[in-house]
């Protein structure tokens, strides 16, 4: 594409027209664009729209944002279309200077698009860079230019995230000596210089506020360059460094943080940004640090307790809680020690942030999946109130009896406090409850824990019971929350009967309109039915659950109507639980696949939650398997509600759910008698389309589909072609590495469930495709998997015709695959039928075929009995080695679902050898029987051939079955 | 054979993270971008305050420190070099001596100086006027004045020392055989701070072809001498490059240079010939296999047993460690359970641990993490030492760089190498002990650090705990140690190996029944 009037135009005309309202020119652009970006040089002429100024801003900040994205995918040169060398050499030498003259958003995504090219050629691919940026910065600085100061700082430090979290290795500490021996010096003195500006310009609101972005930012450079080591330079500068952190911790800057609350909340990122500089200091370098340390616990400590006492600056008050956390684990933990410092502590700085916000109760009302997902599900690690508790736990690490002593009044205190007036006080309860709770430890099993802080079967009896038993289900919701947390993280302590006689209360509360109260309700009874005494024995029982099952499902079902709680996920999961467990009559059955589909129906419209989805179908799963297992006169009626449902998730492509459609269609064929109905072949052919297989989200649900048609109606695969459409799709399958195992999975059912006269004329071509890929790409998966395809080819239709048949590819090549594949890959099958079945199929060989017992074969056959003897003898942890896992990186086809198994609509495992019980035995067996004919003929093979620890196992296992060898 | 999931190759997901890393020998990286901890003041460059020898003739005032205001020291400096400029100049009688004084004169400025005027004689011009001083012929005073001038001038900031660059081939081509000792040993010394700089001075100082005479100055047994040379080699192989390390040992004399040395001399020289064998068993496979086949372990073992200077100590522990990291013959072979060495080298580490400084304390925890990396009967021998206790304790109270090292040990007395199948498997009677002397908890504390070294080896350790202990005691005492949340916290890491380790432990130790962790 080259650079003239015309591209302008017409670059303009696309990135307008994507802007477009209309469908129809929008599409149309987009596809423009997207085939100019195969030309060469596209990337580059984006990129002097961006900077062209007579352009619309608009249409150039839409450019700005294609120009990145095509970077994303064309800058590595392993992606599909790489931008050429040439073309990258001048973008680089472009963006730096655009970057810093365009506008803020502009700017954002130009600074973007470069990390994405520091990510990859950063910095020993664009020497020119780093030079560049600094003697930038030095002019910006010179010049107050503090938009462009904050610019380049900003690139920097996303150039420089690289370092962190990263293992040490010699090659990113050669890359970050080479930033340090470019950057630290510089760093410094920018740090200093917008000290001193700082200072000048205490009363410019506006400039001010450009000056502590900038060192925000350059605390975070900081961050990077110090994040894998303690470079020289920060060492040998530790004083100037730690005595500008300690500023910003100690000055106020009224000019901003008096302006309103994003004013203090800059400065506040900034106070946070030096609280994580020094909490890495103090973990990692403590050596160095301890000179400034008591300093800088003064200072934190002095902020936490304003800070604590304000709402909001949450941001702040959970960095510098950090940074005390990590001093009380630390040696220093002594500096915490005192009676006085822990009972400031508990009272000034821990209870003031538990205690509930209005933040905290805005969050409960307008995001309840949100407030879960921090309360309950443990991302809450960055909120004040779980940071509050971990400095609790820090420095209950060495104090541990002072701390519960104190916490404990702590909370009888709040409950005092509670009692004294209910209605006011509430938030003194909800505080108590939220202490105990997450003091607790989390014990095995999920979420249950223990704690020393209370005596939880009494703290159960009097705190939360009467919350639970509270009549109006929506009165105090923040209350009846915890009391519900409270029970499920403590269900396994709670005794049976107690559980028992509150779990009507707690159905109660799946009806309240409140979206966290009834889902902590549906979480509760979940959980609640997953508890186990023992380890093994489910405490609570469909006996238990039975006598309130319909009202139950009838809240369940009624929670889902309430607004924003459509695709509740906790209600959602809690009906496929009790599905799992409740007896299923059909009274239950009937309103419940009824209940199911309408929301089927209703989520195929636009599938949003996956978690929600994927239980929904868990649970028509289960209920179609319980349900039909026990009364198969259900099918047709469950049929004719999920069909249609499922026909148009096919129709309508709602590629999301045709993993899920396809292991359900499998599911409905398992249940019919056959032979299968007519519709249901219909569905038959459109799984023989190719284009399905395509995506392998559908690759596993699609074999788990066609295996139930193959065992439920053989003959109709003979029909119009399809047996041959069916191979068809073998072949793909087994032509990539990535799908060989499912192209078997295919391909096993079929010799397993037709007659050798259906499929001869297709076996020659059959193995030899698959001998092919052996050559051009030997897996160990592969050769385990033909092997496998070899034992069950042979059990169902003869030795002899398995040899004849490969045979017919080329003359005598049986003979070398036994010699080169099977025998030596033996013992690298796994899995019990698997083990077994090539056990099986290898000793009948071994015994039974003329090729193996011709004496001049006998070290063929040596060589079988070891590998068999191999495999039933050892376990196979100690035969099977571990493989590098084949990386593919197989073509993408549009949008990707993913496949998830659907636990209840899956199959039991199928023995095709069902006759056999004991495959040690049978082989020793079928083997005594032969060497009772040739007497005398094995045992010096066996001595020759078999190795002496395969010997001695071998003549174990003919003990023990009271067998031998002669 | 209908499930697909039937024939998917059953593995253990677990044994994975533990194995390899479990039981590594450690070496520190080649490249570093923290400062050199080598404890002995000025080590990298070193300013010449007193001559290389005593019985040169120097005039008695110079002995005194030179206390002037910062700017009369840098008129007294430009004169001086104008002086030096003059006397070049100069053809006439006493021409020589007239050249030995102006430099004197400089030198006593540049070297008695509390802060030397080294950017002052720069900027007058001194780097060629002292170049052309050191033209050959010269007389030996003349050529130590002017190379002590050097010297002092590349002890300076970074871009003074780049500013000898035009005076680096008379330098080295001083410290050949046919230069004076007490010359070339000055001339050793400027460029020992000059191959301090930086990796770009090394390489043209190797490429000048000055690592070969420096290597034979270390073979006489002058101590001075010697000591400079070692120092100077130190500064010039110390990479990141292994090249000139490798090119070091294979000069013939060298080895053995090296271990008459460390076998006979006082303490002061033994550090230096210490640090240069920190830098070949640091860089070179090839020294490291070279060195391991003497008996220069049994030379390292007896200083660190007999020595109590932390100078001394610092590069005989970290020359060890890196030989028992570098080369496996040193554990087969040379520190074999039942040898006398063995033991030795064993009691001299425990010394270290007992120590006072943290340096020696986390440096002998490194080199036992590497002995506790070698066979079990190594294991053995240290569980059964002293050092039990120590490692018990200062895993639960050192600071955390002892902390993380000691971790190391334990991790590593856990495991037992990996035998031929590949799989590595713990030693129960280790793995109990340390767990009932409550070990578990410092683990579970590096788990919730930052540094993500520390994390992953306290996750190993609670992997071993959780497979290795029977009845489920494992998952009660991780339980118990609030290890879960801890573990819980990678839930979302950015470092995927991390987060998947982690995540592994809880679904596989304490997940619950399908279906509530997707």
């Amino acid at each position: 594409m080259e650079w003239n009037p015309q591209t302008l135009q017409f670059l303009s005309q696309c990135f307008l027209d994507t802007l477009s309202p209309q469908p129809e020119p929008r599409r149309r652009a987009e596809k423009n664009l997207s085939d100019a970006a195969d030309t060469s040089n596209y990337g580059l002429a984006v990129l002097r729209l961006v900077a062209e100024p007579s352009v619309d801003e608009q249409i150039r900040q839409s450019a700005a944002v294609n120009f990145k994205n095509h970077l994303k995918t064309r800058w590595v040169p392993s992606s599909a279309t790489p931008i050429s060398d040439a073309e990258k050499e001048q973008i680089k030498q472009l963006i730096v200077p655009l970057m810093l003259s365009a506008s803020p958003k502009i700017q954002a995504q130009l600074s973007e698009a470069l990390a994405v090219i520091g990510n990859h050629d950063f910095p020993k691919l664009w020497p020119a860079l780093l030079p560049e940026l600094k003697s930038n910065l030095e002019t910006a600085l010179n010049a107050s230019d503090f938009a462009s100061v904050n610019g380049i700082l900003a690139t920097v430090n996303s150039l420089f995230k690289k370092f962190r979290h990263q293992y040490k290795s010699d090659p990113i500490l050669l890359d970050l000596k080479y930033c340090l021996d470019n950057f630290a010096a510089p760093l410094l003195s920018t740090v200093e210089s917008i000290s001193v500006k700082i200072n000048a310009a205490a009363a410019l609101a506006a400039t001010l506020r450009q000056l502590i972005e900038a060192q925000r930012l350059c605390c975070r450079i900081f961050y990077s360059l110090n994040y894998l080591d303690l470079p020289e330079f920060f060492e040998d500068n530790a004083d100037k460094w730690m005595s500008q952190f300690k500023n910003y911790l100690t000055m106020r800057y009224p000019a901003v943080e008096d302006s309103g609350a994003d004013g203090l909340a800059l400065v506040d990122e900034l106070r946070a940004a030096v609280c994580d500089n020094i909490s890495h200091y103090m973990e990692k370098e403590e050596e160095l640090f301890q000179k400034y340390l008591s300093g800088f616990v003064e200072a934190v400590w002095s902020l936490l307790v304003v800070a604590s006492a304000s709402p909001s600056r949450e941001r702040l008050t959970v960095t510098a809680i950090k940074f005390l956390t990590i001093v009380s684990t630390s040696v220093h933990h002594a500096l915490f020690a005192g009676d006085e410092i822990l009972q400031q502590i508990t009272q000034s700085i821990v209870i003031p942030n538990v205690m509930l916000r209005d933040e905290d109760e805005e969050l409960f009302e307008m995001n309840y999946v949100e407030f879960i997902r921090r309360d309950m599900e443990g991302s809450d690690l960055d909120t004040r109130r779980r940071i509050a508790c971990e400095l609790l736990k820090g420095i209950a690490g060495n104090y541990k009896d002072k701390i519960t002593e104190r916490v404990s009044a702590q909370i009888h205190n709040c409950l005092a406090l509670f009692a004294e007036n209910p209605a006011a006080n509430w938030k003194y309860k909800d505080c108590a409850i939220y202490l105990v709770v997450s003091l607790a430890t989390k014990k095995a099993g999920g979420a249950s824990v223990s704690t020393d802080l209370v005596d939880v079967e009494s703290f159960f009896r009097s705190v939360i019971v009467p919350e639970l038993q509270g009549q109006d289900v929506n009165a105090f919701p923040m209350l009846k929350a915890g009391a519900l947390k409270f029970f499920t993280m403590f269900r396994v302590l709670i005794p049976k009967p107690i559980a028992m006689a509150l779990l009507g209360d707690v159905v109660r509360f799946l009806s309240s309109d409140v979206n966290v109260v009834h889902s902590y309700a549906a979480s509760c009874i979940e959980k609640l039915l997953l508890v186990k005494d023992n380890g093994v024995q489910s405490r609570y029982t469909s006996l238990d659950i039975g006598p309130m099952l319909l009202v139950l499902m009838t809240n369940l079902f009624g929670a889902l109507e309430k607004p924003e709680s459509e695709e509740n996920q906790y209600i959602m999961r809690c009906i496929m639980r009790v599905l799992q467990i409740a007896d299923i009559s059909p009274e239950v059955a009937s309103p419940c696949i009824t209940g199911l589909t309408t929301v089927l129906n209703r989520v195929c419209e636009n599938p949003k939650n996956p978690v929600f989805n994927h239980c929904l179908f868990e649970a028509i799963a289960t209920l179609v398997r319980r349900a039909c297992e026990k009364n198969p006169s259900l099918v047709p009626a469950f049929e004719t509600c999920l069909l249609p449902s499922l026909q148009m998730i096919l129709a309508k492509e709602v590629t999301e759910f045709f993993p899920y459609a396809f292991q359900l269609l499998a599911q409905l064929v398992d249940l019919n008698r056959p032979p299968v109905p007519p519709h249901y072949m219909q569905i038959f052919d459109i799984l023989l389309t190719p284009d399905l297989w395509d995506k392998s989200a559908n690759v596993p649900a699609l074999v788990r589909l066609l295996q139930s048609f193959l065992q439920q109606a053989p003959n109709e695969l003979n029909r119009d072609g399809r047996l041959r459409n069916v191979l068809g799709i073998f072949n793909k399958l087994v032509s990539k590495p990535s799908t060989e195992e499912q192209g078997f999975h295919v391909l096993n059912p079929i010799i397993e469930n037709l007659g050798y006269d259906v499929m001869a004329e297709y076996m020659s071509h059959i193995w030899s495709s698959l001998f092919t890929r052996l050559q051009n790409s030997k897996t160990p998966r592969l050769v385990r998997c033909l092997i496998i395809l070899m034992s069950l080819f042979l059990v169902k239709h003869g030795i002899q015709t398995l040899i004849d048949s490969i045979n017919s590819v080329q003359a005598n090549l049986f003979h070398l695959i036994l010699e080169q594949i099977w025998i030596p890959n033996l013992k690298t099958i796994t899995g019990n039928t698997e083990v077994k079945l090539s056990a099986v199929a290898s000793t009948k060989l071994l015994c039974e075929s003329p090729l193996l017992l011709d004496p001049a074969a006998e070290k063929l056959w040596g060589n079988l009995l070891d590998g068999i003897v191999t495999l039933l003898s050892q376990p196979e942890e100690e035969r099977v080695e571990d493989e590098p896992e084949v990386p593919d990186f197989g073509e993408a086809t549009g949008y990707q679902a993913t496949f998830v198994r659907l636990h209840n609509a899956g199959k039991k495992e199928e023995d095709p050898l069902k006759e056999i019980r004991d495959p040690k035995h049978f082989s020793v067996a079928l083997l005594a029987n032969l060497s009772a004919q040739f007497r005398g003929r094995f045992p010096p093979i066996i001595a020759r051939y078999v190795s002496p620890a395969n010997q001695a196992a071998l003549l174990q296992l003919c003990n023990s079955y009271n067998l031998t060898i002669a | 054979m209908a499930d697909e999931s039937a024939a998917t190759p059953r593995r253990d997901p677990i044994k994975n993270p533990v194995g390899n890393t479990a039981a590594q020998r450690r070496r520190q990286n080649a490249v570093s971008v923290g400062k050199e901890r080598r404890e002995a003041l000025f080590r990298t460059k070193r300013l010449c305050r007193v001559g290389v020898s005593s019985d040169m003739d120097v005039p008695d005032d110079s002995d005194m420190m030179i206390e002037e205001e910062q700017s009369i020291l840098e008129a007294q400096t430009s004169s001086a070099v104008e002086e030096l400029k003059n006397a070049i100049a100069f053809q006439g009688k006493g021409a020589v001596q007239k050249k030995v004084n102006a430099l004197r004169e400089l030198r006593r400025l540049l070297s008695r100086s509390e802060f030397p005027p080294i950017e002052t004689a720069i900027t007058s011009g001194a780097i060629p006027l002292l170049a052309q001083c050191l033209s050959f012929g010269s007389q030996d005073e003349q050529l130590l004045e002017a190379a002590w001038c050097l010297t002092n001038i590349a002890a300076g900031r970074p871009e003074e020392t780049r500013a000898l660059l035009p005076a680096l081939p008379l330098l080295i081509a001083h410290i050949g055989e046919k230069s004076s000792m007490l010359v070339a040993e000055q001339c050793a010394w400027a460029l020992g701070n000059v191959a301090g700089e930086g990796e770009d001075l090394r390489h043209i100082l190797i490429s000048q072809g000055a690592l070969l005479p420096l290597a034979k100055m270390m073979f006489p047994n002058k101590g001075s001498t010697v000591r400079t040379a070692g120092w100077a080699l130190s500064n010039l192989i110390k990479g990141p490059d292994p090249k000139a390390a490798t090119e070091l040992i294979k000069i013939d004399g060298v080895v053995e240079a090296i271990l008459r040395h460390l076998r006979k001399s006082d303490e002061e020289l033994a550090t230096e010939i210490a640090w240069v064998v920190v830098y070949l068993s640091a860089l070179s496979p090839v020294a490291t296999s070279v060195l391991v086949k003497t008996d220069l372990l049994q030379l390292l073992v007896e200083r660190l047993a007999t020595s109590n200077s932390l100078q001394l100590l610092i590069p005989v522990l970290r020359s060890l460690g890196n030989l028992i990291a570098g080369d496996t013959y040193t554990t087969n072979a040379v520190l074999v359970p039942g040898h006398e060495i063995t033991d030795s080298i064993i009691l001299a580490l425990i010394k270290c641990l007992k120590s006072e400084h943290r340096v020696l304390k986390k440096e002998a925890a490194w080199v036992l993490s590497n002995i506790a990396a070698g066979s079990v009967g190594h294991k053995q021998l240290i569980y059964k030492s002293e050092a039990m206790p120590l490692l018990i304790q200062l895993l639960t109270t050192a600071p955390f760089d002892i902390k993380k090292e000691v971790a190391y040990v334990v991790g590593n007395l856990c495991v037992a190498p990996a035998d031929g199948s590949g799989r590595p498997s713990l030693i129960f009677d280790h793995l109990v002990s340390f767990v009932k002397s409550g070990c578990l908890r410092g683990f579970i504390d590096l788990v919730r650090s930052a540094d993500i070294e520390a994390a992953r080896l306290g996750l190993q350790f609670m992997e071993l705990v959780l497979r290795g202990l029977p009845n489920g005691e494992g998952q009660k005492l991780v339980e118990k140690e609030d290890g879960i949340d801890a573990m819980e916290r990678f839930q979302f890491h950015e470092n995927e190996d991390l987060r998947i380790m982690a995540n592994q432990l809880v679904d596989k130790y304490f997940g619950e029944d399908y279906g509530l962790d997707e």
